[in-house]
């Protein structure tokens, strides 16, 4: 148990360090996917495959495509010195990951959690599903702000398709055979 | 027994996991010599026959050529990257396998989210891909990564959708629920309430794992092999080795969701410990018919693979879903 908790540890904080040192701009993101997963790993140390899972889809499978997917379109994702990475916002920039850390170590230390138990998760889909939206617990803010998420995704999702859907005109004139 | 320590958790774990890595080393080799005579045999040709009896020792061969050239990589190559790329596809096709139920209590693991665990380390396959075409440095490379990263973000949307019907069947996502569910012979298999599911599912596997007609990221003809256009050697034998793997995953992916898994067709055929056979039998089946459709269909042209997949797959499947959900409020 030790020494998986040191090996994920290590992966996690050199992969982090990999992708804020690293030059090259695909590096970063590769480097990230490689955090990603070792955060996944802990979710499995700490008894819960279901949050490992929807780890690994969304923030390596998802995220991270999607990120590499838009730098392939840009032309040199290398940069010549490493004096531009530590760029002038590097004081603001340590303030801001300080005052995140402090505010969530403040927060997990103040909360008592007598009422959390590991577990693997319920085996069935209903249960599982439930207890995800928080709806068997009585807190149901759960299910309401999934329900805000998903709004905002439909937003996301129709103005793309508005943003990049072609003019009438412009349409006509690339094809000519129609 | 002296050997009971063997059982227990991390012994268990690392030996069977040693094991299905094994096991999928020999299927990828295997699989390099039956796309061979199934193209034979399509074609009217005999293959592959001058090593070993009727050239059954033909991938043998294969392993040693690739190990014995060298290992070439272009001087403007992301070393790293480059080299990274054929492990970060191949790992995924053999861990899909942990989760797979190969007989009764034959399972590495038995998550109780193996379904969600399926789709995500499919999703990581595009992974790779990104890699070998951005760490070769090449256009074509490029242009293969794109067209595959493009078209696996694609066909995760049907595919996902196209097992929801499954869990929403047997109530649970853990792959050995599901196969216990489909006990007592071939009218009790999923496959019945869920035929429109399982062809979406087949259609979006094939193009998961880039087989024909959905190869538009090797493109032979256009862009002479797309993200694998630079490798040589082991690295390539190990980005073939993770699409026959990958395919023979979804494969049996597809036996153990929607044909029973294990489960004998007829209830007096149980065979006790060996009932892996079974799952050997319908695996085979279906990479049978990948290999068949792989000799057969034209590949088709990126726009009609988007709209197959947005304007065909996912509207099935959702209208599906809908009938299903109708059905078990019914029934």
């Amino acid at each position: 148990m030790t020494v998986a908790f040191a090996f994920l540890t290590g992966m996690t904080l050199v992969s982090a360090l990999g992708v804020v040192l690293s030059r090259n701009v695909v590096h970063s993101a590769l480097f990230m996917s490689g955090a990603f997963l070792g955060v996944a790993g802990f979710f499995v140390m700490l008894n819960a495959p279901a949050l490992a899972m929807f780890q690994v889809l969304i923030y390596v499978g998802a995220v991270t495509v999607v990120i590499l997917f838009g730098i392939m379109f840009t032309q040199r994702p290398q940069v010549r010195r490493f004096r531009t990475i530590i760029n002038r916002q590097i004081w603001p920039g340590f303030f801001a990951a300080a005052g995140v850390g402090a505010f969530l170590c403040y927060i997990l230390v103040g909360e008592s959690w007598e009422g959390a138990r590991p577990g693997n998760g319920a085996r069935s889909v209903a249960v599982l599903g439930r207890s995800l939206l928080g709806v068997d617990e009585g807190v149901e803010i759960f299910s309401l702000l999934f329900e805000a998420a998903s709004v905002l995704l439909l937003v996301a999702l129709v103005a793309a398709i508005v943003i990049s859907r072609r003019k009438d005109e412009e349409a006509g004139r690339e094809e000519p055979g129609r | 027994m002296a050997l009971e320590y063997l059982e227990q958790e991390p012994w268990r774990f690392l030996i069977s996991s040693a094991t299905v890595i094994f096991l999928v080393l020999n299927i990828a080799a295997v699989l390099t010599l039956a796309e061979r005579k199934v193209s034979a045999y399509i074609q009217l040709r005999y293959g592959p026959n001058r090593v070993g009896p009727r050239g059954l020792l033909q991938p043998a061969a294969d392993v040693i050529k690739l190990f014995l050239k060298e290992n070439v990589s272009p001087g403007r190559a992301d070393r790293w990257v480059f080299l990274a790329a054929p492990i970060a596809m191949f790992l995924p096709a053999a861990a899909v396998w942990l989760v797979i139920p190969f007989g009764p209590g034959m399972v590495v693991a038995d998550l109780n989210v193996g379904l969600v665990y399926f789709f995500a380390i499919t999703s990581i396959g595009a992974l790779g891909v990104i890699m070998a075409g951005y760490g070769s440095r090449s256009n074509f490379s490029l242009l293969g990564a794109l067209r595959g990263a493009g078209q696996m973000i694609s066909y995760e949307v049907p595919l996902i959708l196209s097992l929801l019907g499954v869990a929403m069947l047997t109530g649970s996502l853990s792959m050995v629920d599901i196969v216990e569910y489909q006990a007592g012979g071939f009218w009790n298999w999923i496959i019945w309430p869920q035929l429109p599911m399982f062809l979406a599912f087949f259609i979006s596997g094939l193009a998961e794992v880039k087989r024909i007609p959905f190869d538009l990221p090797e493109g032979e003809s256009e862009i002479v092999g797309g993200f694998m256009i630079e490798y040589s050697g082991m690295t390539w034998a190990l980005i073939q080795a993770a699409e026959f793997a990958s395919m023979a995953v979804m494969s049996a992916v597809a036996a153990t969701l929607f044909l029973g898994g294990w489960q004998p067709p007829l209830p007096f055929l149980d065979l006790g410990v060996f009932n892996w056979v079974w799952l050997g039998i319908k695996t085979t089946l279906l990479i049978f018919v990948f290999q068949w459709i792989r000799w057969t269909l034209p590949r088709l042209r990126m726009d009609q693979l988007m709209d197959l997949g947005w304007k065909v797959l996912v509207p099935v499947t959702i209208l599906w879903l809908f009938v299903t959900a109708g059905a078990m409020l019914v029934v």
